[in-house]
């Protein structure tokens, strides 16, 4: 080593490489807390943006314990209530509907859960109450508290106080739903009843159930005459036999048309209710979309 | 010699880079080896997140894809080993992914697509020297289709005495001619059940016949052709057809238990590679 020269650069270097380091250290991969609050939240949104809620949710739980954030508590809560706990998301919006600026939203997500629980009663005393009721948004509330009642049994409001609430362009498909609410198509049980006495199968075809009809028709009508061709070559037995199956099949199918109109209405009751929230999902509850959800 | 010294802190520096990955990973994987699979795949996510390099890729999509296929949700099994395909480093890892992907094609029975898969695999001239396990998961794939001719030709082309080839075999030698027992029952009402071992069904159906032939004929004999007709329809035909149909149902089934009890078999007994 005697006679080498000193490079006075290269001591600097080797600090510099040091310290550098040191930086990396402190910066880079080598020193991932996965699990900080920071990371799980960042983490979290992640999984929020990939729509994993139920791996979001425990990740904004955690993160939450330690942190107050507003969106985070509101991505938790939107996170929950499409998990299906409505309960711990309505708990969660209510912590920020004062002094947040997200109250408004988590208002109208209050109102939007309520509404998708299906206890109607309660979700119109809310409307009526008006404790919670979003301050800018009033008319969101006022359209589902309409659609409120397509989807319960009980009195429609006036039509024209039912529709006003609505836009233009929404007001025309409101009002088919009101009206086929107001007068639903039901076929009558007792009409099918006396359709099937008088002619068997009759009430089957009333509820358009045409094959069941006409299948009634036959059946009845053939064990009938065989009844009466027995009796009269004096096969007694037989005669009673098939005597015992046309009146079983004739009070069958007076029964099943009965039955028939039973399942027809709640078929209509059924696509009706269908078609209402179709369309509401569609509409997204008449909601806003929240840009910070997708951040 | 400072140099050197720098690049060993050089190093030591991406050394070190990568030791909370590789804990992580190391995590990850002990979750799963424990069979918990769902805070697996979480922390897999996790990883994957913060692997900005993408070292992890591969080896965390591969296992989603196992913790998902051991949870039973194959759809997203797929999902998760074709990604790992995409990050494959090897023509080994390549190979492995896509064979995963076959396997859960085949555990879901979409045989035909676990086929077409095979069939790219062989045409693959990067996976020539594979053709035996090719061959191998072609045969489960026709084992699971309930094709056990195919299956033991898929086998045999492995070995001709392949243990799977003679499982096949004894299958298909086990099973019942749906066919053959439909015919009889054609020619004589109940020979079908009777040929599957269901006696008294078989005694069941030709006294039907016997009963409702009776009537019919008798019927016509005494001039009631409607009455007589409307027996033969309604009644003996009946029982007639019912006769055949139920043949060929005791046939399927007989034929369902006997699969059914190879695949337990294989299931439960075998110790080669599975789906």
């Amino acid at each position: 080593m005697k006679g080498c020269k000193r490079n006075p650069f290269s001591a600097f270097f080797f600090i510099l490489t040091l310290f550098s380091n040191l930086l990396l250290a402190q910066t880079n991969s080598s020193q991932i807390d996965f699990f900080s609050p920071q990371n799980r939240l960042k983490f979290g949104d992640y999984l929020f943006r990939e729509q994993d809620y139920l791996r979001a949710i425990n990740e904004y739980q955690e993160y939450l314990k330690i942190a107050n954030n507003d969106t985070a508590r509101f991505k938790f809560a939107f996170a929950l209530a499409e998990m299906g706990r409505e309960t711990e998301a309505l708990d969660n919006y209510k912590g920020l509907f004062f002094s947040s600026p997200l109250n408004e939203g988590a208002r109208l997500e209050f109102y939007k859960i309520n509404f998708q629980q299906g206890d109607f009663v309660r979700f119109r005393d809310l409307c009526t109450e008006k404790i919670y009721l979003p301050e800018n948004s009033d008319l969101i509330i006022q359209k589902l508290n309409r659609f409120s009642y397509l989807l319960d049994d009980n009195l429609l409001p006036d039509s024209a106080a039912f529709v006003d609430v609505f836009d233009q362009g929404e007001k025309e498909q409101v009002l088919n739903f009101y009206m086929r609410k107001k007068f639903p198509p039901y076929k009558s049980p007792l009409t099918a009843a006396v359709l099937s006495a008088i002619i068997p199968g009759a009430g089957k075809i009333y509820t358009g159930n045409y094959g069941d009809g006409i299948t009634a028709f036959l059946l009845t009508g053939i064990l009938s005459f065989l009844a009466y061709d027995n009796f009269k070559a004096d096969h007694d037995f037989r005669g009673w036999l098939f005597t015992g199956l046309a009146v079983m099949f004739y009070s069958g199918n007076v029964y099943g048309s009965v039955a028939s109109t039973q399942i027809y209405n709640v078929g209509i009751k059924f696509h009706f209710e269908n078609e209402v929230k179709i369309y509401l999902n569609e509409k997204k509850y008449f909601l806003n979309k929240y840009d910070f959800l997708n951040r | 010699m400072k140099k050197y010294l720098i690049y060993i802190v050089v190093l030591s520096s991406y050394v070190l880079a990568q030791d909370d990955l590789k804990r992580q990973f190391d995590y990850a994987d002990k979750l799963h080896s424990n069979s918990l699979f769902y805070e697996a795949i979480t922390e897999y996510k996790r990883l994957q997140f913060f692997d900005e390099g993408s070292t992890y890729s591969y080896q965390t999509n591969y296992r989603m894809g196992l913790c998902y296929k051991a949870g039973a949700k194959l759809d997203d099994a797929v999902k998760y080993f074709s990604l790992a395909e995409k990050f494959a480093r090897t023509d080994e890892e390549s190979f492995d992914t896509k064979t995963q992907v076959i396997r859960v094609n085949i555990l879901r029975k979409t045989t035909g697509r676990a086929l077409k898969l095979l069939d790219d695999l062989e045409s693959d001239s990067s996976f020539t020297s594979k053709i035996d396990e090719i061959n191998y998961w072609r045969g489960w794939a026709y084992m699971f289709a309930d094709d056990w001719e195919n299956a033991a030709l898929a086998f045999g082309k492995i070995n001709p005495s392949h243990e799977l080839k003679r499982k096949c075999e004894n299958v298909l030698n086990e099973k019942y001619s749906i066919t053959f027992a439909k015919i009889i029952s054609y020619i004589l009402p109940g020979a079908g059940q009777f040929y599957m071992g269901n006696y008294f069904s078989g005694l069941l159906s030709l006294g039907w016949n016997v009963l409702c032939g009776f009537l019919t004929v008798d019927s016509i004999l005494d001039d009631r052709i409607f009455d007589g007709l409307t027996l033969g329809s309604l009644l003996w035909l009946r029982f007639y057809r019912g006769n055949i149909q139920n043949a060929e149902k005791f046939a399927i089934q007989k034929n369902f238990e006997i699969a059914n009890e190879t695949l337990r078999y294989l299931q439960n007994e075998y110790v080669g590679l599975k789906p």
